[in-house]
C-alpha cells in the first residue's frame, strides 16, 4: 500500500509542479472571468447605432411604417437603452435603382468616415404583397443582426397588410408587438431562478468540461505509460512493482491532477456566479446586468452528481487509455487503439444535443446505462430535468461495473505489454494476452 | 555453511522458436562478487530477467534466498540495475532517487537521507536539486547506480554496469562495489568485460549461446587451464619477427595476438625454454617474456571460441 500510494504521489507531484499545469489553472478562472464580464462591458461600451437608409419605393405608409418602427427600437436595457438604429428615409416611388446605386458608394467604409452608411433597406410593394425585403450592409454576415432585422421588418409587414386590408390601424398598433418569452426553470417543484439559456449554457458546459478533461488527462495517462516504456524507467520499476501497483498508480495520480483542476475551475465559477452583482458592482456595471452574466448558478446535488461521475468516468477511461499505451511503442502506433477510445468519449459528448431537446427521452434512458456514456449523459440529464433517485443509483453502479472491468481487462493487458517492446500487437495477440495473463 | 543466496536450477526460457537459455543452473554464494560473463546474446539478460521474476522461465526453478518467494517479492532485499535502463527526465534528482527508495519499501525521509549521502559521496551533491535532463549521462548512469543501492539490498544485481562509463566514473563504481562486497553484501553482475571481471569476481560463470561453459571460483577456473600460458610483450618490430615462431604448431596451440603483446598457450609436449630460444633466434626483441596464468580473456577465448561467440540468428527476440 505504501508503494501505490508512493506512485500516486510521484505521479501528482511531477503533473503539480510543472508550468503546463500552473498556466492552464490560473488561466482557466482568468478566462471565466473575462467571458463573464466582456460582453457586458463590450455591449454597454459599442459606440453609435447602425445608419440604415430606407429606400421607400412602395406605396402608402409602408415606407414610414418601417422607418418608426426601425426608429423605435433600443438595445440595452433600463434607462440606459440606446437606440439600435439611425434611420433616414428617402422617398423614391419609381426610381428605387436610382437610388440604391447612389447610395452604394457611401455604404460599408471605414468606421471613422463622416458620410457612411451601415446598410440600405428597400421597401417595395412586393415587399409587403411577397414578403421579400432586400437589405444591402456591411453587417450581412451576422445572424443575429439579421435575425433582429427580420423580426422588425416583419411585424411592420404583417401590420401593413392588416391595413391595405381594412384592419383599423389602432387596432393594428395594439395587436402587433414583438411577443417576449420569459422562461424559468423549475426543478423539483421549486422555482429556481435560471432561466432557460442559463440552463443549456450549463449543460452544454458541464458536458464540454468533462469531455475535455477525460480526453486531456486519458491521454495524458497514455503517453506516460509510452514514454516509461521508450526511456526504459519502466524495467526498473517492474523490477520492484506490480503491474497492478504501477497502473492503479498512474491513474489515480492523474485522476487526482484532473480533479484538482476541474475543482479549481467549478470552484471558480461557483464563486463568480455567486457573487455576480458584487463583480457587476465591481465594474461599475448596474446591478441588472448581473442577471445577464452567462454563468449560471450551480446547486450542491447537481455538483455530487457531477463530481461523482465524473470520477468513475475518468477511471473507466483512463484505464482504457493505459491499456493502448502499454500495447504500442509509439505515439503513432498508439493513434489507431486510442481514437477508438476517443470515439467513445465524443459520441457521448455529442449525444447531449439530443438530450436538451428529451432529458427523459428513449436515447437519454439507454444511454445512462452504458458505462461509456453514462459520465457525461447522466450529469447532463440532471441538470437539466428531475430524475428519479434510483434511476440516477442504478446509472452509477452500472458504470462502477464498467469500470471494475475495464480495469481488469486493461490490467492484464498492462502486466503483459510494458516490457514488450517490437511490432505494434494484433487484436488477436491483446486477447490472448488478456487469456492468459 | 555459507548459505547460498540464489540458485538457478536448470532454467530454460524459449522466444519464438529460439533457446534463449537452455538448461542452466549455477549457485551464487552469500557475499562476495559473482560474475555473469558471456558474448552479446549469449542469454545473459534473460537469465538476470528470469531471476528477477520479470520473465518467467519455461523449464526450471529460480530460488532465491533459499525461500519460496519470485523475485518482485523480494524485491525489497534485491537492487536491480537492468541492461536497459531509464530515468525520468523531468523529475529532480533526490526526488527521484527517494521516490525508487520508497518503491523498495523504504521510508521517504530515511531515503531523502541516504539519496544525499550517496549523491556527495559520488560527488554529485550540486546536482541534488536539479532535474535529470540537466545531468549528462555518465551523471545520469551515476544515480541509476545509487538508486540501485539506495535500499541497502542484501543482493544487488547488475546488468552491464560499466558500459558506457568512462575510466574515472568506472573507477569509482568499482570502487563502491568491491565496498558493498567486503561488508558481506552480495553482488552479481554482468560483463563481457573480461579484464574487469578478472579483477573484480570472486567466482565467475561463463555462458554462451545460454549454455553455461565454465563455473567456479576464479582461481579454480584459472587454475584448471595449468601453467602453461605465457605472456609476451614486443619491443619495436618485434611482433612481425615473432610471427612466424608463434605459428609453429609444435610450440604454441593457441595464440591471442594483439600487436605489440600477445597471449598463448604452449603446445603440448613444448617448454617455454625453447620458445624462449626460438624468439631470440629469430631477433625479436623481448620486453616481456612470463609465464602466468592464463587470463580469464583468454580462457573465455579458448573455452567459447570465435564460432560460439556469435549468437544463432533467429527472429526478433521479445524484450
Amino acid at each position: 500500500m505504501h508503494k501505490l500510494w508512493a506512485v500516486i504521489r510521484r505521479e501528482f507531484q511531477t503533473r503539480v509542479q510543472s508550468k503546463a499545469f500552473v498556466i492552464s489553472t490560473i488561466l482557466g478562472p482568468l478566462l471565466m472571468g473575462f467571458m463573464m464580464v466582456m460582453p457586458i462591458l463590450m455591449a454597454s461600451r459599442e459606440t453609435g447605432s447602425k445608419r440604415i437608409v430606407v429606400i421607400d419605393g412602395a406605396g402608402g405608409n409602408f415606407g414610414q411604417s418601417l422607418e418608426r418602427e426601425l426608429s423605435e427600437a433600443r438595445r440595452g436595457g433600463g434607462t440606459d437603452a440606446q437606440p439600435r438604429y439611425e434611420v433616414i428615409r428617402i422617398a423614391a416611388r419609381g426610381r428605387v435603382q436610382a437610388v440604391q446605386d447612389s447610395l452604394v458608394p457611401f455604404t460599408g467604409l471605414a468606421r471613422d468616415t463622416v458620410h457612411r452608411l451601415d446598410g440600405l433597406l428597400i421597401a417595395t410593394d412586393s415587399a409587403v404583397d411577397a414578403g421579400v425585403v432586400k437589405y444591402l450592409g456591411d453587417n450581412v454576415g451576422s445572424m443575429s443582426d439579421m435575425g433582429m432585422l427580420e423580426n422588425f421588418i416583419q411585424n411592420v409587414i404583417l401590420s401593413e397588410r392588416l391595413q391595405r386590408r381594412g384592419v383599423d390601424p389602432a387596432i393594428v398598433r395594439a395587436a402587433s408587438g414583438r411577443v417576449n418569452l420569459v422562461t424559468a426553470k423549475i426543478s423539483e417543484g421549486r422555482l429556481t431562478g435560471e432561466s432557460g439559456a442559463a440552463s443549456f449554457a450549463l449543460a452544454y458546459a458541464m458536458a464540454f468540461i468533462l469531455y475535455l478533461a477525460l480526453l486531456i488527462y486519458g491521454i495524458q495517462v497514455m503517453t506516460s505509460v509510452l514514454e516509461e516504456k521508450s526511456n526504459r524507467i519502466m524495467e526498473v520499476l517492474a523490477s520492484s512493482l506490480t503491474p497492478f501497483q504501477l497502473m492503479a498508480g498512474k491513474v489515480v495520480g492523474v485522476g487526482a491532477v484532473g480533479l484538482l483542476q476541474l475543482g479549481i475551475w467549478v470552484g471558480t465559477a461557483m464563486f463568480l456566479s455567486h457573487n455576480a452583482v458584487a463583480i457587476a458592482g465591481f465594474f461599475n456595471m448596474p446591478p441588472e446586468s448581473a442577471a445577464q452574466m452567462p454563468l449560471p448558478a450551480i446547486c450542491w446535488d447537481l455538483l455530487i452528481v457531477f463530481l461523482a461521475f465524473f470520477t468513475v468516468g475518468f477511471f473507466l477511461f483512463a484505464a482504457a487509455y493505459a491499456a493502448v499505451g502499454a500495447m504500442c511503442n509509439t505515439m503513432q502506433e498508439a493513434q489507431q487503439y486510442s481514437t477508438a477510445v476517443t470515439l467513445l468519449v465524443a459520441v457521448s459528448f455529442f449525444s447531449i444535443f439530443s438530450l436538451l431537446n428529451d432529458p427523459n427521452g428513449s436515447l437519454a434512458r439507454v444511454f445512462s446505462l452504458i458505462p461509456f456514456f453514462a459520465p457525461i449523459v447522466m450529469p447532463v440529464r440532471y441538470s437539466l430535468t428531475s430524475i428519479p433517485l434510483y434511476e440516477v443509483a442504478l446509472s452509477f453502479a452500472i458504470t462502477v461495473l464498467g469500470l471494475f472491468g475495464v480495469a481488469w481487462i486493461a490490467g492484464r493487458i498492462y502486466r503483459v505489454g510494458i516490457l514488450m517492446y517490437g511490432k505494434k500487437p494484433s487484436l488477436k495477440e491483446v486477447f490472448h494476452w488478456v487469456r492468459t495473463s | 555453511m555459507n548459505e547460498t543466496i540464489l540458485k538457478l536450477d536448470r532454467v530454460t526460457k524459449r522466444f519464438s522458436g529460439h533457446v534463449a537459455v537452455r538448461e542452466l543452473s549455477l549457485e551464487v554464494p552469500k557475499g562476495g562478487i559473482f560474475g555473469l560473463l558471456g558474448p552479446n546474446g549469449a542469454g545473459k539478460t534473460t537469465t538476470l530477467r528470469m531471476i528477477m521474476n520479470i520473465i518467467v522461465p519455461d523449464q526450471g526453478k529460480v530460488v532465491l534466498f533459499e525461500g519460496q518467494k519470485s523475485g518482485r517479492e523480494y524485491s525489497d532485499r534485491i537492487g536491480f540495475l537492468p541492461e536497459e535502463r531509464g530515468l525520468y527526465k523531468k523529475m529532480k534528482v533526490v526526488d527521484h532517487l527517494a521516490f525508487l527508495g520508497e518503491t523498495k519499501g523504504m521510508n521517504r525521509k530515511v531515503a531523502i537521507q541516504k539519496a544525499r549521502e550517496w549523491l556527495e559521496r559520488l560527488g554529485l551533491h550540486d546536482w541534488t536539486a536539479k532535474k535529470v535532463e540537466d545531468l549528462s549521462k555518465g551523471m545520469q548512469q551515476k544515480v541509476q547506480f545509487i538508486g540501485t543501492l539506495l535500499h541497502d539490498p542484501e543482493l544487488v544485481i547488475l546488468d552491464e554496469p560499466f558500459s558506457g562509463l568512462d575510466p574515472v566514473n568506472s573507477e569509482v563504481m568499482e570502487e563502491v562495489v568491491v565496498e558493498i562486497a567486503r561488508s558481506g553484501r552480495t553482488v552479481m553482475f554482468s560483463t563481457h568485460n573480461m579484464e574487469q571481471a578478472e579483477k573484480m569476481c570472486d567466482r565467475v560463470v561463463i555462458i554462451a549461446r545460454g549454455v553455461k561453459a565454465l563455473d567456479g571460483s576464479l582461481s579454480e577456473v584459472k587454475e584448471g587451464y595449468g601453467k602453461r600460458n605465457i605472456a609476451l610483450t614486443f619491443g619495436s618490430g618485434g611482433g612481425g619477427k615473432a610471427a612466424r615462431v608463434l605459428q609453429d604448431p609444435s610450440l604454441v596451440s593457441t595464440l591471442n595476438d594483439s600487436g605489440t603483446s600477445a597471449e598463448l598457450e604452449l603446445a603440448p609436449g613444448a617448454s617455454s625454454q625453447r620458445l624462449l630460444r626460438s624468439l631470440v633466434e629469430a631477433g625479436v626483441e623481448l620486453l616481456r617474456f612470463e609465464v602466468v596464468n592464463p587470463s580469464l580473456r583468454s580462457i573465455f577465448i579458448a573455452k567459447v571460441g570465435a564460432e560460439a561467440a556469435t549468437p544463432v540468428a533467429s527472429e526478433a527476440r521479445n524484450a
